[in-house]
């Protein structure tokens, strides 16, 4: 098993976790309001989206090079 | 307050708690809110123009990785950088857990969330200096390492920058200096943090993805 594997299965992993925890986070206070929990709320969504961008990278769809 | 509070559920009593000031407080808090999104937002600009600059020098090279005497530059590991963007993304989560216990009053679970943070940072840290050291190409000579060294290099001073202000925050927190009323430094500090984590988030997909 190659270093780079073993990286990817951590990393494919990791992004499944952090990102379902992050978009329970987002459920849990969808609902809240004030300044604070709305720039909270997008940042939290956009990092959800980073773990699915790292999730595409650990399968090899994205940033794959020939 | 503390009685009345205590009848109610978690998140009405962290609400009931957090009008729950002097009409000063309440006011400053509004606007020390307003100016730190402010300050991000300039944060953001200056992201953004380095950002523009690396993709203007990009679709304008004849080839990507540029040619450098004559051979061209590798590109960067993309296994090793999606575990290293998951251990600053789950930085970002253990963070939002120890404000959301300092909300609901758990100090310990508080302590032990920032401090998972604070490891996961530093984790992080760690990860681009052993990047650093094995991608091959230097600041100097390409558009590619220049722009590359630029850009990670101000993010992962804002991430030592991130510790060092989560490392205060947590010991201003122990002394006493904020209370489940009054939090707004823990508030800040979890902003900024997350902050950091979504700039990080477009530089992974610019240098690592596209």
């Amino acid at each position: 098993m190659t270093e780079a594997v073993i990286e990817k299965g951590a990393a494919f992993a990791g992004a499944i976790l952090v990102g379902v925890t992050a978009l329970f986070q987002l459920k849990n206070d969808w609902a809240a309001q004030g300044l604070d929990a709305l720039v909270t709320k997008i940042l939290l969504g956009l990092m959800a989206f980073g773990c699915v961008l790292a999730l595409l990278a650990a399968l090899n769809v994205l940033g794959a090079r020939a | 307050m503390a009685t009345a509070v205590g009848t109610l559920d978690g998140h009405e009593a962290v609400a009931a708690r957090y009008h729950d000031v002097d009409p000063v407080y309440a006011e400053t808090r509004d606007l020390r809110l307003t100016g730190f999104i402010l300050f991000l937002l300039s944060d953001c600009v200056l992201f953004s123009s380095f950002i523009f600059a690396y993709v203007y020098l990009r679709t304008s090279a004849p080839a990507w990785p540029p040619f450098v005497g004559g051979h061209q530059l590798p590109w960067f590991d993309t296994s090793f950088a999606a575990f290293n963007s998951i251990v600053l993304f789950g930085s970002g989560v253990t963070m939002h857990f120890a404000l959301e216990n300092w909300k609901h009053l758990n100090k310990r679970k508080f302590n032990l969330w920032l401090i998972a943070t604070i490891i996961l940072g530093l984790g992080f840290l760690l990860g681009q200096a052993h990047e650093y050291s094995v991608v091959g190409i230097s600041w100097a000579g390409s558009t590619m390492g220049a722009s590359f060294f630029t850009l990670t290099g101000m993010h992962g001073f804002h991430v030592f920058v991130g510790v060092c202000y989560l490392t205060i925050l947590g010991i201003q927190a122990n002394r006493g200096v904020y209370t489940g009323s009054k939090y707004f430094g823990l508030t800040a500090g979890t902003l900024y943090w997350h902050f950091v984590d979504v700039v990080w988030v477009a530089l992974f997909f610019l240098f690592y993805l596209w």
